[in-house]
């Protein structure tokens, strides 16, 4: 039998003083520093009419939102890539590669993202995209290409700077991952490690027949929740202006002060994204919990 | 013993264990100075108090736990830190968990194809022709497409020893295989160690079932505190033991 809802009074107070906290942060921002809501000059800069060919085009926050939504995918996609590498390390039988993989999960995990992003944004544009070639790349690109490369990352013109920061959020995104994996991994029983080594499997064989298998039902939920977090963790390289959703709010609220109106329009945009993303991985995970019975 | 099929050479050592010892991380020494030999087509019956160091010997023997000293050679390979020599050890011997191990993701059939198809480099189909023979050799023929979940403990516990069978091994180790069974599901499975006892299967088990010791065994041995303490037939340890501390142990497992 479910129980009917049922308000206690100390819900009724609890709520009463979130509504009069509300209240009062509305009546502070409209009194006391006499702001002036102009809600009615948001919608423009999600969409606009393109007068060119009569469309109707992303502008500058839904173009912001698309980056957001290509950078963390990518950075998640070559974070899960690192994140398995350095997960296996870390459940490896050998000392010096389970010390690699903990030295990389550690000090990432132990220094504050911004500067992470600092170090490893310079380096990875000033050294590795030169060498690369990636910005030369894509400047001379075909037509076709640059619209499939603007398309899938960025336009042409930011490429590189796309490219260099989707590694950034992706080496830091992978400690996190590794984690992921290892848990995963070392989740299975031991039984199950020694069935397949007394049979004569191969490690590799091991892995690829026995376990993994068995981890990826409980590797996946959590990899989805961290895809969200990638999400959220994207905006930090609005510092390195990549136009993502957070600098493109920086940007339209330095253009026309609308403060308020900006920031909570890009909150509930991440809200929707990763609140809709939440709703599926918990779906996936009731699905995983069923079909691993 | 009875009618051995391939116990042509029943006097030569299939098993060679000279003075090992073990000692875990923890600091507990699980083996001390423990050697014995094995000889082809013979059961060996290992028996003794929990914590005396069984399952840890059966564990050597193919490799699952590392010795600290002394030498193991099975059917003439040294079992040292040669990966070749230790993956041709892993194929010639089998072992059956006290939990079964069975692979959950894996259909019945598919869980003793698998290392037929990755070690063995059969076919699908000469795999699953063995399989299916194995199958009614432990009678559960009607279980091929079945999960470990949806099988009794006894049944899972069969699927284990045809899996570990498949293989082809030289020597079957069986680690209190029947242990985690409801008492009705013991039998079953006791006949189908039984019967690869009279076909000569060379077999090192860990169990407290006397009867079975008594009925199949060639050697019976009581170890505790890593250490062998009284070897023998399981007559002798029935009417004659000499160990006073066997005398006691044997009493308690009896009663
Ligand atoms: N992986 C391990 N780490 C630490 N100690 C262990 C481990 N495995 C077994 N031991 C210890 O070694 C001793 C022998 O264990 P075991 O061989 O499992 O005994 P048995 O099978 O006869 O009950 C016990 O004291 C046990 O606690
Ligand atoms: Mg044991």
């Amino acid at each position: 039998m479910r129980k009917k809802p049922k308000l206690t009074p100390l819900d009724a107070v609890i709520a009463l003083l979130i509504s009069a906290l509300l209240g009062y942060i509305g009546y502070r921002i409209n009194i006391g520093l006499q702001y002036k809501w102009n809600w009615g000059a948001i919608p423009q800069y999600l969409f606009r009419l393109d007068t060119a060919t009569g469309n109707w085009t992303a502008n500058l926050l839904m173009q912001g939102l698309l980056t957001t939504i290509r950078l963390s995918i990518w950075a998640t996609l070559i974070a899960t890539i690192i994140g398995t590498i350095a997960g296996f390390f870390r459940v490896s039988s050998s000392l010096f590669k389970r010390l690699l993989g903990r030295t990389f999960v550690e000090l990432i995990r132990n220094t504050p993202p911004l500067v992470l992003i600092f170090i490893f944004y310079f380096f990875v544009s000033d050294q590795i995209m030169p060498v690369l070639g990636v910005d030369d790349f894509a400047r001379n690109a075909s037509e076709t290409t640059q619209s499939l490369l603007t398309f899938f990352f960025a336009p042409p013109r930011f490429f590189s700077a796309f490219i260099s920061a989707t590694m950034t959020v992706a080496i830091f995104e992978a400690a996190y991952i590794t984690e992921i994996i290892r848990a995963g991994i070392q989740s299975i029983e031991k039984g199950q490690f020694e069935a397949a080594y007394a049979l004569g499997l191969s490690w590799r064989q091991k892995m690829q027949h026995v376990i993994l298998p068995q981890a990826i039902q409980r590797i996946l939920p959590p990899l989805a929740g961290q895809f969200i977090s990638t999400i959220k963790d994207s905006a930090i390289v609005s510092v390195i202006s990549i136009p993502e959703l957070c600098f493109q709010g920086m940007e339209l609220m330095a253009a026309t002060y609308l403060t308020f109106e900006c920031w909570i329009t890009i909150t509930v945009l991440y809200l929707v994204l990763t609140l809709s993303l939440s709703l599926a991985v918990e779906r996936l995970e009731i699905f995983m919990r069923r079909s691993s019975v | 013993m009875q009618e051995k099929q391939f116990g042509a050479h029943s006097s030569s050592a299939i098993i060679a264990v000279d003075r090992i010892s073990k000692t875990f991380p923890n600091g507990v020494t699980a083996l001390n100075d423990f050697s014995t030999t094995i000889r082809r087509s013979e059961v060996v019956v290992v028996i003794g108090p929990s914590g005396s160091g069984k399952s840890t010997f059966l564990r050597c023997l193919n490799g699952l736990e590392e010795i600290d000293s002394g030498s193991i050679i099975v059917d003439g390979i040294a079992l040292d830190d040669n990966k070749k020599n230790r993956l041709e050890i892993r194929k010639e011997v089998g072992m059956v968990f006290q939990q079964f191990n069975l692979f959950p993701h894996m259909t019945v059939r598919d869980n003793i194809n698998l290392a037929q198809q990755l070690v063995r480099k059969k076919t699908k189909a000469e795999a699953t022709e063995m399989t299916m023979d194995l199958l009614r050799k432990v009678n559960i023929t009607e279980k091929a497409d079945a999960f470990p979940a949806q099988l009794s403990g006894g049944q899972q516990q069969r699927v284990a020893i045809a899996r570990a069978l498949a293989m082809m091994p030289k020597v079957m180790l069986f680690d209190e295989a029947t242990s985690a069974l409801d008492p009705e599901m013991i039998g079953e499975v006791l006949e189908v160690m039984k019967t690869l006892a009279r076909e000569g299967m060379t077999m090192v088990v860990v169990t407290h079932e006397m009867g079975f010791a008594r009925e199949v065994s060639d050697q019976v041995i009581f170890m505790e505190n890593g250490k062998i303490v009284e070897v023998g037939t399981a007559e002798h340890f029935f009417y004659q033991p000499r160990e006073e501390r066997t005398r006691i142990f044997l009493s308690q497992i009896l009663s």
